[in-house]
């Protein structure tokens, strides 16, 4: 996915001059060939997450689409603030490609995870966010943030990731990727491949792709509550501030009675060590534990 | 110095103790402290034919919780109307108490919180520079607000940068909301520490228009930084040097006072 989205921004800036890329001191083997083609409009401001939030800002102001590449804690965290006031209080369409989503990062360290990413986003009017599971929804995902007036934040896991979708997919609405009966597991972003995995013992279960965490097709999502009589929402992301808890209170508002489970990671600071697989079965969120929980729950 | 400049400082003046009295609001001190530099800015430096022109000087109000003093600025230039002007910080008004960007085309970056307009005006020169502009852009911070981490940040990155079409103002008054920069923290020399980030520095009496206007206008290939030396306060006897005044209300019998004073200092 990540080079996915480093091809589209490279094209972009390629035909558009006002194209601009900075990187917080990240990209290591992605952006060499930008760096070489376009060095005027990249910049590594280096290892300050302040300074580089405002100089896009500045930038943007001047005119210039601005595309921010870092690791997602040092895109959004350590710098809250500056993206609060210096950009989406003033709604300047910035995109923030962030890396390593939820825990692809281990064992890196909670440091390196991003797993209150959406919270911390959606906390924030006027932002986009999108958790794309493949690289067409990485490249499409692009092309939205692109022609967006708005901020916009991808997050994105690594590298390597299959191609699950095809060209024609509109990523703003729920992706139907298998249909079903009564219930069905909605997904967003890195957590693709335990879903699918799942997918293949839980025979009459709809599975949804849903990249658009905010804003969403309400129609759409309506329809889907209307569709089924229980969803489980599944994300590599703590249980209270995500998906989950997006589409619980979108329900509530609209009066909608639908049972909505997560299945997602309790919030809590990450000491357990090991790699992606092994963290996800401890924290509940692998094939195995998804099997068990809609079977049971 | 002309003394119709001096004027316009003292009008300024005036109507800052103006709004803060209709207002009710705080803040009065640390706007007069830094009305000479946004009059050699507005009157003397500063090139804007139009909001929209790409290549006009860009000024940026750091610290933002002095935004009376740039909106009387902008009133007395004749960016703002009367009626906005004096709608300052009432109800339903069109400029609030700390900078919105939204509220009026005079107003480039929206600030309030500290630390936000150096890192901005990185991005603006930098965009000039890819242009081939030789406009410029200009900062004012207070000099509490040197303790944000972000300056530093962003004071590191300019020189790198080449951006010698960028000037920072610093409202050294020495006077913060809680006490004084020079016993909170390691804050001088300042003028040493740009200078070790590889800027020009200046330092200068922030209260004399003519040294302001010959620092701003100095010749310099590298990002410049002009250290004022100021009085929170300035012009109000009473208000002078008082940590109060960051705080208190001008009521009528301190506007009165006030103007009064002004007006004689001429």
């Amino acid at each position: 996915m990540r080079n996915s989205a480093a091809k589209k921004i490279f094209e972009y800036c390629k035909k558009n001059r006002d194209g601009f890329l900075i990187s917080g001191d990240a990209g290591f083997g992605v952006w060499e060939e930008f760096q070489k083609e376009l060095p005027k409009q990249y910049i590594n401001t280096g290892i300050n997450e302040a300074a580089m939030s405002g100089l896009a800002a500045g930038l943007a102001l001047s005119g210039h689409k601005v595309f921010i590449y870092n690791i997602i804690p040092f895109l959004l965290m350590r710098n809250y603030e500056q993206v609060r006031v210096d950009i989406a209080y003033q709604n300047l369409p910035i995109v923030f490609v962030g890396i390593g989503s939820g825990i692809t990062y281990a064992p890196a360290g909670m440091t390196h995870y991003s797993v209150e990413d959406i919270t911390v986003a959606k906390s924030l009017p006027n932002m986009n966010i999108i958790s794309p599971s493949d690289p067409v929804q990485v490249k499409k995902a692009l092309d939205f943030a692109i022609n967006s007036s708005n901020p916009t934040f991808i997050r994105i896991s690594r590298s390597g990731e299959p191609t699950l979708f095809d060209d024609n997919i509109d990523i703003t609405k729920p992706l139907h990727v298998k249909e079903g009966k009564d219930r069905v597991i909605v997904f967003h972003g890195s957590i693709v491949d335990e879903v699918l995995k799942a997918s293949e013992k839980l025979d009459d279960v709809a599975i949804v792709s849903m990249p658009f965490i905010s804003p969403f097709d309400e129609k759409e999502v309506k329809n889907m509550f209307e569709k089924y009589k229980k969803v489980y929402v599944v994300e590599e992301h703590f249980e209270e501030g995500g998906l989950g808890t997006i589409l619980s209170d979108f329900a509530m508002k609209n009066r909608i009675d639908t049972n909505i489970q997560k299945i997602a990671i309790k919030n809590q600071y990450i000491h357990d060590i090991g790699d992606c697989s092994y963290l996800r079965e401890k924290l509940g969120i692998d094939a195995k534990s998804i099997v068990k929980r809609v079977k049971h729950g | 110095m002309d003394s119709s400049l001096k004027q316009k400082a003292i009008n300024i003046r005036k109507n800052i103790l103006k709004i803060a009295n209709s207002s009710k609001g705080p803040h009065t001190g640390t706007a007069l402290s830094c009305v000479d530099m946004l009059t050699v800015l507005y009157f003397k430096v500063l090139h804007v034919d139009s909001f929209s022109d790409e290549n006009r000087d860009i000024f940026i109000l750091s610290k933002g919780h002095g935004a009376m003093a740039l909106y009387a600025t902008l009133y007395e230039r004749g960016y703002l109307k009367e009626d906005e002007f004096f709608s300052y910080y009432q109800n339903g008004g069109k400029l609030p108490a700390h900078l919105d960007r939204d509220t009026n085309e005079a107003i480039e970056v929206s600030s309030g919180s500290l630390g936000h307009g150096l890192p901005q005006a990185l991005g603006f020169a930098y965009s000039k520079k890819l242009k081939n502009l030789d406009s410029k852009v200009y900062v004012l911070m207070g000099d509490g607000e040197t303790q944000e981490g972000s300056v530093w940040e962003a004071a590191m990155l300019a020189p790198k940068m080449g951006l010698s079409n960028l000037t920072v103002l610093v409202d050294r008054n020495n006077l913060q909301g809680y006490g004084r920069p020079s016993e909170l923290v390691s804050f001088e020399s300042l003028d040493e520490k740009f200078k070790s980030f590889n800027w020009d520095v200046f330092r200068v009496d922030g209260h004399n228009l003519k040294e302001i206007e010959k620092a701003l206008h100095t010749m310099s290939n590298k990002p410049k930084a002009i250290i004022c030396d100021t009085v929170k306060g300035k012009g109000v006897s009473f208000m002078e040097d008082e940590l109060k005044w960051h705080y208190y209300i001008v009521t009528d019998e301190f506007l009165k006072q006030g103007c009064e004073e002004l007006e004689r200092s001429l």
